[in-house]
């Protein structure tokens, strides 16, 4: 069956609402039925899924949603990413990149590291997941590793921020290119001043808020690629 | 007995039972220990979780230092999960100054959770131990000063023994499984509890951080978490007191109506509206970021932040979270001068 411009519609829609109301198994055969048509599944991400994710960033914003409504719908984003992504065309002037990501040491809060970390794996990141709870010097020797572009650290408590700064200055000495992030209930502008990071955002909603614009974002750099080749 | 006669304790023990006292008491649920405090010992913080007599040297150290009214103990929140079957990272070879984590959890169900329930848990973990560091402070202040300590919340306690994104999303999804998971996780808190306020300590903390109205809905709240945090506070002995961080206003009528001594919270909520909403009779305890007022900021900062919170009507001063031990010695003097010298 091809795709044509209503049923993509349709489609595009369901994936969307899926995301929003977390109805994996809409989302689920929404889904699979733009694979089964063979086309690329770009649009169905980014126009799809990645605007459900933008509405419940929105509800989050407005406080009718909460973290585990939030959670909730992550978890039919990735449903749809699974079948999605396989079949995604690969575009040469997309950004590329790697981002290494984790919760320092000290922290066992992960949901809000996850959350970023999932707009970066519809971004189309190559995404070095190091988990919770990480020592310090394990940030620096993945990024010299992989020669990410990004490091991201998440921190819950004011009392395991304290570890960023460290890290900064380590990844800073080897690599003074490489974008920091930082965030967390206890970040603010003015500790991403002190700590010589690059980013934050400023709560739970705005990070997906603000993950929401840099994926699209990314999609309007592509486009303009697109349009100029 | 006049004002100016009562000993700390007597100040925060009235002040738990509803009673005006002038000046208001400054002093926390919750950790407090400094680093100036550990100095002055020689100590590491990773080497006092597991030492009954170091536990109690450096929570008095507050006390001692700045006349903080309170000694409080542990200065973890791994105490019940201990108990329960899951292992604490002391982090006990690490550089940095970390507050211990569960790193690895037990993931008892209702059933286990109901099965561990008696009083053969109290015997588990470290709860002799802060018992017999109870002992310890009480020979040392006599009944100069109360001695704190405190438990967690039902759904916090929850995301320590378990995953913390099974239980979210568990209270949404599966609310009545969910609302039997933390009734049973209540009868563990108030067995820990009504232990410690048996065994020396003089008032408890019931900490629920995780049931913050920035992560849940009030709906789940009233739906899943209300009747256990109720359940506690029906059940256990005072004076107790509900802390809750971040944003609560939403809740914080149904954290008033579970009936606790008092409630605590963070500068997230502010004094006035919560005041609003919970009416002159309800205890409140509160409400300043202790970071921003006493670790980076200085201490004319400190001093008119202490004083904004009696102004607003706070029946105590009391920190939104743990006193983070590099607070500067000048930023606690100044918040401790600020609340004898300013009147509402």
């Amino acid at each position: 069956m091809a795709l044509d411009s209503a049923k993509k519609e349709e489609l595009l829609k369901r994936l969307a609402q899926g995301v929003v109301e977390f109805e994996d198994d809409e989302v689920r055969e929404a889904a699979q039925e733009w694979v089964d048509t063979g086309e690329d599944t770009y649009d169905a991400i980014f126009d799809g899924l990645v605007s459900g994710m933008e509405e419940v960033g929105k509800l989050f914003s407005a406080q009718e949603y909460f973290v585990p409504e939030m959670l909730m719908a992550a978890d039919s984003l990735y449903i749809g990413l699974d079948i999605l992504k396989p079949q995604m065309k690969p575009r040469d002037s997309g950004v590329k990149g790697a981002v290494v990501i984790g919760t320092v040491q000290g922290d066992v809060h992960d949901i809000g590291k996850n959350i970023v970390k999932m707009m970066f794996d519809v971004a189309g990141f190559n995404v070095y997941d190091l988990g919770r709870d990480v020592p310090l010097e394990d940030f620096l020797k993945k990024q010299l590793e992989t020669n990410s572009d990004i490091v991201c650290l998440s921190a819950m408590m004011t009392t395991t921020m304290m570890g960023m700064p460290k890290v900064i200055e380590m990844i800073r000495a080897k690599n003074p290119n490489c974008k920091i992030m930082i965030g967390g209930a206890p970040i603010t502008d003015d500790i991403v001043g002190k700590f010589g990071a690059d980013a934050t955002a400023k709560d739970a909603s705005n990070a997906l808020e603000e993950a929401v614009k840099m994926v699209v974002s990314l999609r309007e750099i592509q486009k303009e690629a697109n349009a100029k080749s | 007995m006049t004002e100016a006669t009562m000993t700390a304790k007597e100040r925060v023990l009235r002040t738990l039972k509803g009673e005006k006292v002038t000046p208001v008491p400054c002093f926390s649920g919750v950790g407090n220990v400094t680093t100036k405090g550990l100095e002055k010992l020689g100590y590491r913080f990773a080497d006092l979780h597991n030492d009954a007599q170091k536990m109690a040297e450096a929570a008095m150290t507050s006390w001692e230092l700045f006349g903080y009214e309170c000694v409080v103990i542990p200065f973890d929140l791994c105490l019940e999960a201990e108990a329960l079957g899951c292992v604490m990272n002391p982090y006990a070879e690490t550089e940095e100054l970390l507050y211990p984590t569960i790193k690895e959890k037990s993931k008892l169900t209702t059933e286990q959770l109901r099965a561990a329930a008696t009083p053969e848990l109290l015997k588990k973990g470290r709860i002799p131990l802060v018992i017999e560091a109870a002992r310890i402070v009480r020979e040392k202040v006599g009944d100069q000063v109360a001695i704190g300590s405190y438990v967690l919340g039902p759904f916090t306690l929850g995301g320590q023994i378990n995953e913390l994104e099974v239980i979210l999303k568990g209270s949404l999804k599966k609310p009545e499984e969910m609302k039997e998971y933390l009734d049973a996780l209540a009868d563990v808190i108030i067995l820990v509890g009504n232990h410690l306020l048996q065994n020396g300590i003089d008032y408890i903390s019931v900490r629920e951080m995780g049931a913050t109205s920035d992560v849940l809905s009030p709906r789940v709240f009233k739906k899943v978490i209300f009747p256990a945090l109720k359940k506690v506070a029906d059940n256990m002995a005072s004076p107790n007191i509900l802390h809750i961080c971040g944003s609560v206003l939403p809740v914080i009528d149904m954290m008033a109506e579970c009936g606790y001594s008092a409630l605590s919270i963070d500068s997230k909520t502010p004094m006035k509206e919560a005041r609003e909403k919970t009416g002159e009779k309800t205890v409140i305890l509160g409400n300043f970021n202790p970071f921003a007022t006493l670790n980076t900021g200085d201490a004319e900062g400190a001093y008119n932040v202490a004083a904004q919170c009696v102004r607003d009507g706070v029946n105590g001063v009391h920190p939104g979270c743990d006193i983070w031990p590099t607070a500067k010695p000048e930023n606690l003097e100044a918040m401790m001068k600020a609340v004898r010298e300013t009147s509402v």
